[in-house]
């Protein structure tokens, strides 16, 4: 199962549900299968760990990465950069829109709601089971209101980004897992895809989970990560 | 024969530091007075301010916080806000409250803090010695204003507590006088009516406002 | 209680309400405002008190009045918002009143920028406000030992009647971990009818409580002012905590480093140990009191070429141990304080540059 995205992809949820490393790692996917991609930051809301940190490796893979000027990248003001309308005005093959989180975050959706008018658009929801707020069906469905009601658009989909980052075990990724799946069977809307990291992936009894499982590197590192190693083998473009 | 007069329980023994004539002492006798009437003297707190009533603490017998200048209803705030039970009231003067301490009061004022704020108001900083005062009025003399305040000064001295009763409703209580017999008695059943309110329903903040003795500066 | 995800600052809060901390009076500042956000939701769920005031200056007295009345009670902020508490703290370690300050620090001085920094250094263990005080500093290296800090300042504030300050940069405050909570205080602080004005209905006594911070008595203000210096005595004697990273070999240098900066070090200590060069890392974990003998000691290591101070400022902390090592070292510093926080790449060759 693979994901096959076309055309406008927000990426929503609770706040530090992992928004942007799904959407990060969801525009590399999307360009390895060779379509284009645009991804814009509309996170007005954290001050640190957004998607202007990838920027770098996005670009390499030839991916559109949309920020506020350079000179208000580490600004504690909520920008939202002109260009992020014009990018949805002339859409690439997949436009992903990484967005803040909660419903303060996504506000800024009900801004750009003219610009996405009659566009076939996906938002998605990502949740993490383990992340507060989130742990049970009442606390996504909560949240999922939340969000319609300040983004002034519906979610579409789920996505499920179990993980307690370095500690992430199978079973984690399992129980991420059904949680989504029942916050489906309430709402009727379908799992797009879960997330897991390589090494967790390759663990994973794929007959168990009905939709495809995005590959997820970690990207966004704490600074005592070393830099000199190379960056993700599927941040590479495969040539 | 009965006892026609005594201290208030809630006062101590304490001699005061006022000078002759100044209406202090006379008001925390009222206050006192008040907390006795009610029967709370053991679930006050009070606040000192920074002024001349800077020792309060020492003339009345229940708990009490002593503030920075102009932070007691801030402080007031965070005993009330934490113990509902208590009544707790702060007494401020003229520097302490419409100088530096303006943005405390008016906020919490705003966000209906329940506690009674006893505004003693001398148009003149006493405590450090007759500096001129948000409140001085036009032509006083102050240590700082030796010409006296000549500069158009349209809302003071008597204009603050009307902006603030205009600026919200919840403000209320007409200014009173405490220089005279007449004028402290006048004073004493509305401020035991408005700590009885705050404490048991807690409503808004009380503003007593005492007007200043008339300049002789001029 | 099983494993969640959180960020450091909303760990910090949780971990409050677990301390059996119901009261939280803050004002917005980045980058922690997550605190504020987060017990906004949680605290009226366990029946608290969530107060956003007009101001830091506002709030550090909220603060004050709140732990005069002998409740628990803590505020968070960074580095432009804490300027503002400075003078609330120096009343409230003057009136020996319990309460618990987190500084989630970013770049100063001024409005600086809002990326991680340890530039409070000295306003935290030096003073900040006027006077003869000290506030006790602890300096968490992750969200889960900010969690325990968190819990631990409650203890430790009521204990010393002393303001604690947990000072995190910004990224203790931002990044997420994994994280477990320890089980709740159970404890009451124990000592409050002696001070509090809690009411004397409240205590069951006929004998009325001061909270205040004037003494105009020469001799009384003496006096307190010796009864402070006691109690930080103590601090000094029963509160050191610190860690000590790779001491056990011959090291050549050794690293001085705390929070998150101390986390680089230690990935640049794991790299350089490949390469066959030892070096070793002493983390204080209190800032005040500075682990004043655990330098000198581990300074003095036969093989022990030189001392480094690696901090996310202009050269603070060096000044700490500089003195604790008393000249048997040469004392070298190096930091970077912009927001960007040095690689361990950077630390490695910055070691290897003293070998």
């Amino acid at each position: 199962m693979t994901i096959n995205f076309t055309d406008i992809v927000i990426v929503a949820g609770n706040y530090g549900s992992g928004k942007t490393e799904t959407a990060v790692n969801l525009a590399a996917a999307c360009r390895r299968t060779g379509k284009s991609v645009a991804i814009a930051d509309l996170d007005l809301v954290n001050p640190y760990f957004r998607t202007r940190e990838a920027r770098i490796p996005l670009e390499a893979m030839g991916i559109q990465v949309v920020l506020p000027d350079r000179q208000y990248l580490f600004a504690d003001l909520p920008i939202l950069a002109p260009a992020v309308a014009d990018i949805l005005r002339q859409p690439a093959d997949v436009t992903i829109l990484d967005a803040g989180g909660d419903d303060v975050g996504v506000t800024v959706l009900a801004s750009l709601a003219a610009v996405l008018k009659n566009k076939p658009v996906r938002m998605l929801q990502v949740i993490n089971a383990f992340r507060p707020f989130t742990g049970d069906v009442a606390g996504c469905l909560k949240i999922r209101k939340e969000i319609e009601a300040s983004g002034k658009i519906n979610i579409t989909g789920l996505i499920s980004n179990a993980n307690l980052m370095d500690d992430t075990s199978v079973a984690h990724i399992y129980q991420g897992y059904d949680l989504v799946k029942q916050v489906s069977a309430h709402t009727g809307l379908p799992v797009e895809f879960i997330t897991a990291t390589p090494e967790i992936r390759s663990q994973l009894d794929l007959n168990r989970i009905t939709c495809p499982v995005l590959t997820l590197d970690r990207h966004l590192l704490p600074p005592w990560k070393p830099t000199g190693a190379p960056p993700p083998s599927h941040l590479k473009l495969k040539t | 024969m009965a006892k026609a007069f005594s201290r208030p329980k809630a006062l101590s023994t304490t001699h005061t530091h006022y000078c002759p004539g100044c209406t202090h002492g006379i008001v925390h006798r009222l206050v006192a007075e008040a907390i006795d009437d009610l029967g709370i003297q053991e679930k006050t707190v009070g606040i000192a301010p920074v002024g001349c009533a800077v020792l309060a603490y020492n003339y009345f017998d229940c708990d009490f916080q002593e503030a920075a200048h102009g932070r007691a209803p801030a402080m007031a705030t965070g005993i009330k806000r934490v113990r509902p039970d208590l009544m707790v009231f702060t007494y401020q003067g003229d520097g302490d409250l419409a100088s530096i301490g303006m943005g405390e009061i008016i906020h919490a004022a705003n966000r209906g803090e329940k506690f009674t704020t006893i505004f003693i108001n001398n148009a003149i900083y006493g405590m450090t010695g007759g500096q001129m005062a948000p409140t001085t009025m036009p032509g006083q003399r102050a240590t700082t204003a030796p010409l006296g305040g000549t500069r158009p000064r349209p809302a003071c001295p008597s204009a603050w507590p009307t902006c603030w009763a205009n600026w919200s409703p919840r403000i209320c209580h007409p200014p009173g006088r405490a220089q005279t017999p007449a004028g402290q008695q006048g004073q004493k059943k509305p401020l035991s009516r408005r700590f009885n309110i705050k404490w048991k329903t807690g409503a808004s903040v009380l503003w007593k406002w005492f007007p200043p003795v008339p300049p002789t500066g001029a | 209680m099983a494993k969640v995800l959180m960020k450091g600052n909303e760990a910090i809060g949780e971990a409050a309400i677990r301390a059996g901390c119901k009261n939280y009076f803050a004002y917005p500042i980045t980058p922690q405002s997550e605190v504020a956000e987060y017990l906004s939701k949680r605290l009226p769920e366990e029946g608290g008190v969530f107060l956003q005031g007009e101001s830091e200056v506002a709030v550090g007295y909220m603060i004050f009045g709140a732990a005069g009345a002998g409740e628990r009670v803590m505020t968070t902020s960074s580095s432009p918002g804490i300027s503002l508490m400075s003078e609330a703290l120096s009343y409230i370690a003057a009136a020996q009143c319990p309460a618990v300050f987190v500084n989630i620090m970013r770049g100063g001085p001024g409005l600086g920028g809002i990326l991680p920094s340890q530039g409070d250094y000295f306003q935290a263990t030096k003073g900040g406000g006027h006077g003869d005080y000290h506030l006790l500093v602890l300096a968490p290296d992750g969200v889960q030992e900010a969690v325990e800090m968190t819990m631990q300042a409650f203890t430790l504030a009521e204990k010393y009647r002393n303001p604690v300050m947990i000072m995190g940069d910004g990224l203790i405050g931002q990044m997420m971990e994994p994280v477990e909570f320890p089980d709740g205080l159970k404890t009451e602080p124990t000592n409050k009818d002696d001070w509090a004005t809690n009411g004397m209905a409240h205590r069951n006594s006929k004998k009325r409580n001061l909270v205040k911070s004037l003494f105009l008595d020469p001799t009384a203000l003496n006096d307190n002012n010796l009864a402070l210096k006691a109690k930080y005595a103590q601090m000094k004697k029963e509160e050191v905590q610190y860690e000590l990273v790779n001491a056990d070999t011959d090291y050549q240098v050794l690293i001085t480093s705390y929070g998150t900066m101390s986390r680089v070090c230690r990935t640049a200590i794991d790299m350089l140990k490949e390469e066959g060069i030892e070096v070793a890392m002493l983390r204080p974990k209190t800032l005040f009191p500075f682990p004043e003998k655990a330098v000198f000691d581990a300074s003095g290591k036969e093989s022990c070429q030189a001392v480094i101070s690696i901090e996310m400022s202009m050269g603070q902390m060096v000044e700490d141990v500089e003195r604790c090592v008393k000249g048997r070292r040469p004392v070298e510093f190096y930091g970077e304080c912009g927001g960007d926080i040095p690689s361990p790449e950077k630390i490695i060759e910055i070691i290897k540059a003293l070998l």
